[in-house]
């Protein structure tokens, strides 16, 4: 009896490190996700390039105060070569920030946003994969496709376009020590912003 | 969308801020979207040296909530910023009993409805002015499904006099306030943060009925996640699953319980705040390392006198020595031999590691805990034991007599006697092992991989030593008939490590599993002895096939289908070891002796029996009101892995003695008659107990 607890719960113990929480150094999970031209992309399709996830919500106040300009400024300046930048909009249909394939370009381009691709994940499968709470909430997977960052774009929880210049720009800091091969310090900061309308 | 509203709570905020050129214990409603707030006094008088209450009233839309301090997965909580006349301070926000609010898979803290949050606003005694000006910036997100952040400021303006007059109008709302406040309690509380999970334990003498907790913490627990909430003898103990955005353990924080009589609030401390003994951290460190070989080396050494390596071992020391063959054949045996065994410990460490890195708790001896190993080796020992008595030759096999080992196998044969010698050696964790082996598991891997090697090295040295030295062979006794009778007198060791793992097999399977495994020996008896019967060419083919039929079928007896019911451990004299109780007990300063057991642990059994069960040591615990804690890793229990693991050790046995005001104290892994009385006596004249009343 306390030999099949032990055993069942040693299964549980490894279930959950298989299908728990995104953990920074381990394997970003895997996804296939059509993006809004109708094209569908996959993690492993970028191996060799830095990858950057980008939950998002258009209407959400705290992605309305990145959107102001420090988003697109980011994806200007980290939009080289060896960075892949992708939005993820996990909003199930019907919830709100659901939107369609036209209307995310349409914001794309009315936005001046840079993203390789703007991916849909109606289901909520890679969202939950990854734990994403928050819109905005950022990643940077590596070359490896190891998951380097998780987190809060920056450090001043708030929906003030002010706060930006005070904050600590954790994600961007991350992302530049990913890209020069460095560990990102911190790896894991708090996400803030609205719920993911799952 | 939010940048309207923005422009109209300002146009708002200063329509308030003109009202308020009269004096007034209220700012007036600012209206928002979604939400209308107002900031007001519990005083509309007020003199200097005295504390006031201002309390921020939030009325939201129906089913529209704003934040508490730890919002959870998503929101903001609701911030305020004072400006103040110099010398008058503010107090933090004293934050209403939260509600969760669930939006699967997220969960969300705060409040639905009319709030109030009270904050305390202290006038000093030299307060000169005549008004009172109170300025409050106030950032809230109020949310449904979607989320509108605002900012807005509230002015308060109040008479300074002799005589405070209070605020009649509010007093009911102040009322309302304190009674949503959870009530705060003077209970102790410690937490942890471990293996991915939040643990409390609050010092609890009467059960609350507690049904939820709030963390107040931010990014500590996963919102989300079930909560675990038991009530154990005046302990409350909480749990639940860590934050996947946890970084950082805060040294105390708020804690909110809903009990049975409302909500009640206490402070948790982290529990390196008050432990005395520090957790191991796993610090690299060269010397410590060095010192860890060299006694890996020595255990190893040890290993080669364990009862059920030694029948093995001695054998093949004799054929070494007894060989023909030249002393660089000689040589080249004993290096594969070596080989074999160094490579063995390391595949070990190495399936170690890799189950350390999947999160498990796994000890050495882990391969015991599971029963199909324990039947399977109980067979292997009970056929090597067959064929030193002679009823089967294992002419293929490592065990032979020696010489058709080392002529026949050449260095193959060499390289999987060392093999071997290693999975028979495993058993017998001996007690040098269970310190080096418990240093490792807490090191890099490749410190842990060499200390595995040594252990290797260590084991294999007698026959090195036989191969380089010769002279040493003249330390062994001179071969001749006499090894035939050994070899037989060999068999029975053998015979009874067979009982004892047929013995915790049954512990671990039940009786009915026992008896079918026995069945299984009988059967494996029999087809060695038609496999001997064919080796002395006095059986046909049939036989063999017959035999090997048998064989399969003893395997097969192996698989009993479910595990049987645990039969009720016997404790005697001593407790079952929780880390509840034991923490307990060292709490209410009671001096205690933890054992860390398993039945397959024979050096464990024999501490019990000739240390601890006896006459003299129940006496000396009862002289010194010792309370003696069991803990029983028969199968593997992780919470005795992670106690194991405080003191660096990977297996048991484990002896720790608590003495008040004392560092514990780990007692050393062969115990003696002796030993406990003594440990005591020493403790005792260290720092005497006082008793209690």
């Amino acid at each position: 009896m306390k030999l099949k607890l032990a055993l069942s719960l040693s299964a549980l113990c490894f279930a959950s490190s298989l299908f728990a929480t995104p953990q920074v150094g381990q394997a970003a999970p895997a996804f296939t996700l059509m993006d809004s031209k109708g094209q569908s992309h996959s993690l492993a399709d970028f191996a060799g390039k830095t990858v950057v996830l980008e939950w998002s919500n258009h209407e959400c106040p705290f992605v309305v105060k990145h959107y102001s300009g420090n988003m697109q400024s980011l994806q200007k300046q980290f939009g080289t070569e060896e960075v892949v930048w992708l939005t993820l909009i996990s909003s199930a249909p019907g919830k709100q920030g659901h939107i369609s394939a036209a209307k995310a370009d349409e914001l794309t381009s009315s936005r001046n946003a840079m993203p390789d691709a703007v991916l849909f994940d109606e289901t909520g499968v890679t969202g939950k994969a990854y734990d994403a709470k928050t819109t905005p909430h950022m990643y940077v997977i590596d070359k490896k496709g190891v998951l380097q960052y998780m987190g809060g774009i920056d450090s001043i929880p708030s929906a003030k376009v002010d706060d930006i210049a005070k904050a600590t720009p954790y994600f961007s800091d991350a992302l530049t020590a990913v890209l020069a091969g460095n560990p990102a310090s911190p790896a894991v900061t708090k996400p803030y912003g609205c719920s993911i309308k799952y | 969308m939010s940048l309207f509203q923005r422009i109209l709570v300002f146009c708002l905020v200063l329509l308030a801020l003109a009202l308020q050129s009269v004096q007034a214990q209220t700012s007036g409603w600012v209206k928002a979207s979604h939400l209308k707030a107002q900031l007001v006094s519990d005083h509309q008088d007020v003199r200097p040296g005295q504390k006031l209450k201002l309390a921020l009233h939030f009325i939201p839309d129906e089913h529209w909530h704003t934040y508490w301090q730890n919002p959870g997965d998503s929101g903001l909580a609701t911030s305020i910023a004072w400006t103040l006349p110099a010398g008058v301070t503010a107090g933090a926000i004293q934050w209403p009993a939260p509600a969760a609010i669930s939006v699967p898979p997220l969960v969300n803290y705060g409040f639905e409805g009319p709030t109030i949050l009270v904050s305390d606003l202290t006038i000093p005694s030299d307060f000169s002015g005549s008004q009172l000006q109170i300025k409050a910036k106030v950032d809230w997100l109020v949310c449904k499904e979607i989320c509108i952040p605002a900012e807005a400021s509230f002015a308060l303006n109040l008479a300074v006099t002799q005589t405070s007059v209070v605020a009649t109008d509010y007093l009911q709302l102040f009322e309302q306030a304190s009674q949503r406040q959870p009530k705060p309690l003077q209970l102790q509380g410690r937490y942890g943060v471990q293996n991915q999970k939040f643990s409390a334990v609050v010092q609890m003498p009467e059960d609350l009925k507690v049904s939820a907790f709030f963390v107040a913490a931010t990014e500590l627990v996963d919102h989300a996640a079930p909560q675990q909430i038991d009530w154990l003898d005046g302990e409350l103990l909480l749990r639940q699953q860590q934050n996947t955005y946890f970084n950082q353990a805060p040294a105390s924080f708020d804690l909110v319980l809903n009990t049975a009589a409302g909500p009640v609030l206490l402070q948790l401390q982290h529990e390196s705040a008050t432990q005395t003994s520090e957790p191991i951290v796993a610090n690299f460190s060269l010397l410590d390392w060095m010192v860890m070989l060299a006694l890996a080396v020595v255990g190893g050494l040890i290993l080669n006198l364990m009862p059920c390596v030694f029948p093995v071992l001695s054998l093949k020391a004799v054929s070494l020595v007894n060989s023909q063959n030249s002393a660089q054949h000689t040589k080249a045996e004993a290096l594969w031999y070596s080989a074999g065994v160094v490579l063995s410990f390391v595949l070990l460490a190495t399936v170690l590691l890799a189950f350390r890195a999947a999160g498990q708790a796994v000890g050495w001896g882990f391969q015991l805990q599971n029963p199909l190993v324990v039947g399977s080796l109980a067979y292997l020992l009970f056929v090597l034991a067959l064929s030193l008595s002679g009823v089967v030759q294992l002419g293929l096999g490592w065990m032979d007599s020696g010489q058709q080992l080392t002529q026949h196998q050449g260095y193959k044969g060499s390289f999987y006697t060392g093999v071997l010698a290693v999975v028979v050696a495993s058993p017998c964790t001996a007690p040098f092992m269970g310190t080096a082996l418990g240093y490792a598991a807490t090191q890099p891997a490749f410190a842990a991989l060499a200390i595995f090697a040594a252990l290797g090295i260590g084991m294999a040295l007698p026959f090195l030593l036989l191969a380089w030295w010769p002279g040493f062979s003249s330390w062994l006794p001179k071969p001749g008939l006499w090894m035939e009778k050994l070899k037989q007198w060999l068999a029975y060791p053998l015979y009874l490590s067979v009982v004892w793992l047929l013995w915790v097999y049954g512990r671990q399977q039940g009786l009915d599993a026992l008896a079918l495994a026995l069945t299984g020996l009988v059967l494996l008896g029999a087809a060695c002895w038609l496999w001997g019967q064919l080796q002395l060419q006095q059986a046909g083919k049939v036989s063999g096939l017959f035999a090997l039929i048998l064989l399969i079928g003893s395997v097969g007896l192996l698989w009993y289908p479910e595990p049987g019911a645990q039969q009720l451990k016997k404790t005697d004299h001593a407790e079952v070891w929780s880390e509840q109780r034991l923490k307990q007990l060292v709490q209410d300063g009671q001096p205690v002796l933890v054992n860390m057991t398993a039945d397959w642990c024979i050096t464990c059994l024999v501490n019990e029996r000739v240390a601890l069960d006896t006459d003299s040591s129940k006496a000396a615990m009862a002289l010194y009101n010792l309370k003696y804690l069991k803990g029983d890793w028969t199968n593997k229990d992780p919470a005795i892995s992670n106690y194991l693991r405080q003191f660096q050790r990977d297996g048991v046995p484990l002896y720790v003695l608590y003495w008040p005001g004392q560092p514990p104290e780990v007692l050393p892994q062969i115990l003696t008659p002796d030993s406990l009385r003594q440990a005591l006596e020493q403790l005792s004249s260290k720092q005497p107990l006082i008793t209690r009343q």
